[in-house]
């Protein structure tokens, strides 16, 4: 249908998109997350693992390996989660790394060699799931859960007083970020058919939560546009070979001392609405 | 003449805060600024001090525009400040803080002279110069501010509000200690909610009304103006 | 054994280097400055450059040096000074920008490889009874804590020191005390890179090998080691990047180079619950990103 090169863009663009999410529900609580490649190797692996040795359906298999890293998350977040601030980012930090390198230790999965992933799923399958998944997020942004979790950002102390139980609801977008980056994890895992530990390094976390930031964390847009500009803008810099990533890195400083609130802010939305007839909120 | 402001402005903003201000300030005085809460007393000492911008007019120090100088070079030209709120550094020991009042200076040995004057001016200070200033209490974090602003050896010294929060005991020494460093020639500018003892200490005294001078008289006159009290009570209504 | 705690010690003085430069940005600025591994890189890089094109070792070490120090002061410019106002994770992302950014350069120029740093130091080395250690690592260790030491005392006992403290306490209130806080607050990035600058020197000399991406794994185990001193610690720093270095070299020893990151890394996360102060954190340090 697509050339290789489209494909695989895609599925590159897809992966991005929901790791983006999964770094984007904690942040816009105010919690930094830079682990999430520990998550989304949790669920690489344990897809992986699941659909090889057990023979279960990709799709189930990617489930179950979210539930584990939820689980995990839940576990993991309780005690992580009383920490703030700087803390709690280097924590999450420190567990990702030791998730990773759990795997790279174990046997059975092959260790250092890495792990050989039979299942295979193609790009269609991936672009839908990811689809899929963005409609669930929009639903969610409608709720109030997601009302809380801006609250939460901007004041935990008010909300603690309006009866918001704000470490369930730190908890809860936590555990949901991980199980997004586990799907991730899974899709990659069965599209690249191989799984490596080491492909799941700090800086894989370290850029999502860079992609989120650049989309903005005030609209339920943001990490979207975030994650595709990430994907696309290296490739438009292509001719530029070599140079593309310096460049990059060098738009990043630019556009962070000219537009610190992120592409897509609120204002920017409302702007936007008003036209198609929704009054421009206050 | 020591310090003149013309016309001064400063915005928040586009809120303004302080709006055509004009005052003179000789050498050897005590003035006074008085003024409801949020009627922009702070706001001129920080402006004064270059902590906030003017829009407009300017500020003459010692015959020189200083409008575009930063705080540190004014205070190295004998600006002083005693915040309001004292501001003291916690975490750093007494004689720390006190030394530094003295960043800006660079005569090691006068600078130590002073401080053994300070310390036996307070020796509430002395006893602890080794201890971290959060063992003070409230009025002697209010004589350690002051004495830290002394060290910077200031022709003006300026304090916001100093008497807030202190018992009527501090507050008696407080302003004993103000008269007797103008006798020692200290110039004085005293923003104060306390009027009765600022006009009593003060020669001249200046009352603001939401960002705007409304008054400026000798002090014993103005202790005796009707106006003084509107201007608190005008404010206080709305 | 004792060998192995002694080659702990002198990896373990590069990451005191490095944590040092961290907990000079947080401590006192209250800004995790993702630049610095960028910088440390600089300075082992930009002295290989240069000692390959001929130019004299320590002439090489001082010009690299200058140029992490201008690199550090073009960060400041661009990341912090703009910060204010801000979300906190901004300054993150731009300072994370110039890691990039460096690395990308010298990838563009030099390539992705390993290169090998030339013996800069006579290949002596002390031996005591079975021990062996090289003279370059003690070098290494002693220059590292002479730094440390060096950075404590000049916070401590001078005027600028005292300033730089008052702007970690309150940086409004330090304005109101006539320190000139645009002045010291590039010196104090200064001062940090330049550290992790010669830490990226005395890792090059040290282990002989240099690459664009040296900064990234020292300067994680780095950050680690100022989080398990105590963010804002000094001294905390050399607590915790030598405790770093030892566990690294002791789970190679005992379990295998894989196990590494699962015992720094689990080290740094039980510090984190059990005491998210650090060994020698002080408890008061405002925490913000």
């Amino acid at each position: 249908m697509f050339s290789g090169y489209i494909d695989g863009l895609i599925v590159i663009l897809a992966i991005n998109v929901i790791m983006a999410y999964s770094a984007a529900l904690p942040l816009v609580a105010g919690q930094l997350n830079l682990g999430t490649a520990g998550f989304m190797a949790v669920g690489a692996y344990m897809a992986a693992f699941l659909s090889n040795e057990y023979g279960l359906p990709i799709g189930v298999a990617i489930l179950v390996g979210s539930l584990a890293s939820g689980l995990i998350a839940l576990i993991i977040g309780i005690p992580v989660l009383r920490t703030s601030g700087i803390y709690l980012a280097l924590a999450t930090f420190a567990l990702g790394q030791i998730l990773v390198a759990v795997f790279l230790n174990l046997e059975i999965v092959g260790a250092a060699q890495g792990y050989p992933v039979y299942g295979y799923i193609e790009m269609p399958t991936i672009a839908l799931t990811t689809i899929g998944l963005l409609i669930l997020l929009f639903v969610l942004s409608q709720t109030r859960f997601w009302l809380y979790l801006t609250a939460i950002k901007n004041d935990p102390t008010v909300c603690d007083l309006f009866g918001i139980e704000v470490r369930n609801v730190q908890l809860a977008a936590f555990v949901l970020g991980g199980m997004l980056a586990a799907v991730a994890g899974g899709l990659q895992a069965h599209y690249l058919s191989y799984v490596e530990a080491q492909s799941f390094g700090a800086l894989i976390s370290i850029y999502t939560v860079l992609f989120v930031i650049l989309g903005g964390t005030q609209t339920v847009l943001g990490p979207l546009v975030g994650a595709a500009f990430f994907t696309f803008l290296p490739e438009v810099f292509r001719s530029g070979e070599e140079w593309r990533y310096a460049i990059f890195a060098a738009f990043i400083i630019g556009f962070m001392v000219l537009r610190p609130q992120g592409m897509i802010n609120a204002n920017m939305m409302r702007r936007l609405k008003a036209p198609f007839g929704g009054k421009a909120s206050a | 003449m020591l310090l003149e402001i013309n016309s001064l402005s400063v915005k928040y903003g586009r809120i303004p805060a302080l709006e055509d201000f004009s005052m003179e300030i000789k050498r050897g005085e005590i003035a006074t600024v008085l003024g409801a809460n949020g009627a922009g007393k702070s706001t001129l000492l920080k402006a004064i001090l270059g902590m906030e911008k003017a829009s407009h007019g300017k500020v003459v120090w010692e015959g020189e525009n200083v409008t575009n100088w930063s705080p540190s070079r004014r205070i190295k030209d004998g600006l002083a400040l005693v915040p309001e709120g004292r501001r003291i550094l916690i975490a750093q020991t007494i004689e720390e803080n006190l030394l530094l009042g003295a960043y800006q200076r660079d005569d090691v040995d006068a600078i130590r002279h002073e401080m053994e004057t300070i310390y036996d001016r307070f020796p509430n200070l002395c006893e602890r110069r080794h201890m971290q200033a959060s063992c003070l209490s409230g009025g002697e974090q209010q004589m350690l501010a002051i004495g830290r602003a002394l060290l910077s050896k200031p022709d003006l010294l300026m304090l916001d509000e100093p008497s807030l929060g202190l018992s009527p005991l501090f507050v008696k020494q407080l302003f004993k200690l103000l008269r007797d460093l103008n006798k020692g020639g200290l110039t004085i500018l005293l923003v104060e909610q306390n009027t009765d003892q600022a006009l009593a200490l003060a020669n001249t005294g200046y009352v603001l009304e939401r960002g705007k001078l409304i008054i400026s008289d000798g002090a014993q006159k103005l202790a005796n103006d009707p106006r003084l009290h509107e201007a608190y009570l005008g404010v206080a209504a709305e | 054994m004792l060998q192995q705690l002694i080659n702990g010690m002198m990896l373990g003085s590069v990451y005191v280097l490095i944590a040092v430069a961290f907990t000079l940005s947080i401590g006192i600025l209250n800004f995790l400055n993702f630049s610095i591994p960028g910088l440390f890189m600089l300075g082992g890089m930009i002295s290989w450059v240069l000692i390959s094109m001929g130019v004299p070792p320590l002439l090489a070490f001082g010009l690299a040096f200058l140029i992490a120090c201008a690199c550090a002061l073009v960060v400041e410019k661009l990341t912090f000074s703009w910060m204010k106002g801000s979300d906190h994770e901004v300054p993150l992302v731009s300072s994370l920008g110039f890691l990039i950014l460096f690395e990308q350069i010298l990838l563009v120029f030099y390539g992705s490889d390993q290169q090998a740093f030339p013996k800069v130091i006579p290949n002596a080395t002390l031996k005591l009874g079975d021990l062996v250690i090289g003279s370059a690592q003690l070098l290494g260790l002693v220059l590292s804590i002479a730094i440390v030491i060096g950075i404590s005392r000049f916070l401590k006992k001078t005027r600028v020191g005292r300033g730089i403290r008052a702007i970690a306490e309150d940086t409004t209130t330090a304005e109101f005390l006539g320190i000139n806080v645009n002045v010291v607050v590039p010196l104090i990035f200064l001062i940090s890179g330049a550290v992790a600058a010669i830490g990226g020197m005395l890792f090059a000399v040290n282990y002989s090998q240099v690459s664009p991406f040296m900064g990234e794994e020292v300067g994680f185990k780095g950050i680690s080691a100022m989080i398990i001193g105590g963010m804002g610690s000094v001294w905390g720093a050399i607590a915790g990047g030598l405790l770093i270095g030892l566990a690294e070299v002791m789970s190679i020893y005992f379990l295998g180079s894989d196990f590494v990151d699962l015992s720094v890394y689990g080290l740094l996360l039980i510090i984190l619950m059990v005491r998210p102060q650090g060994l020698f954190g002080l408890a008061q340090v405002r925490e913000k990103l």
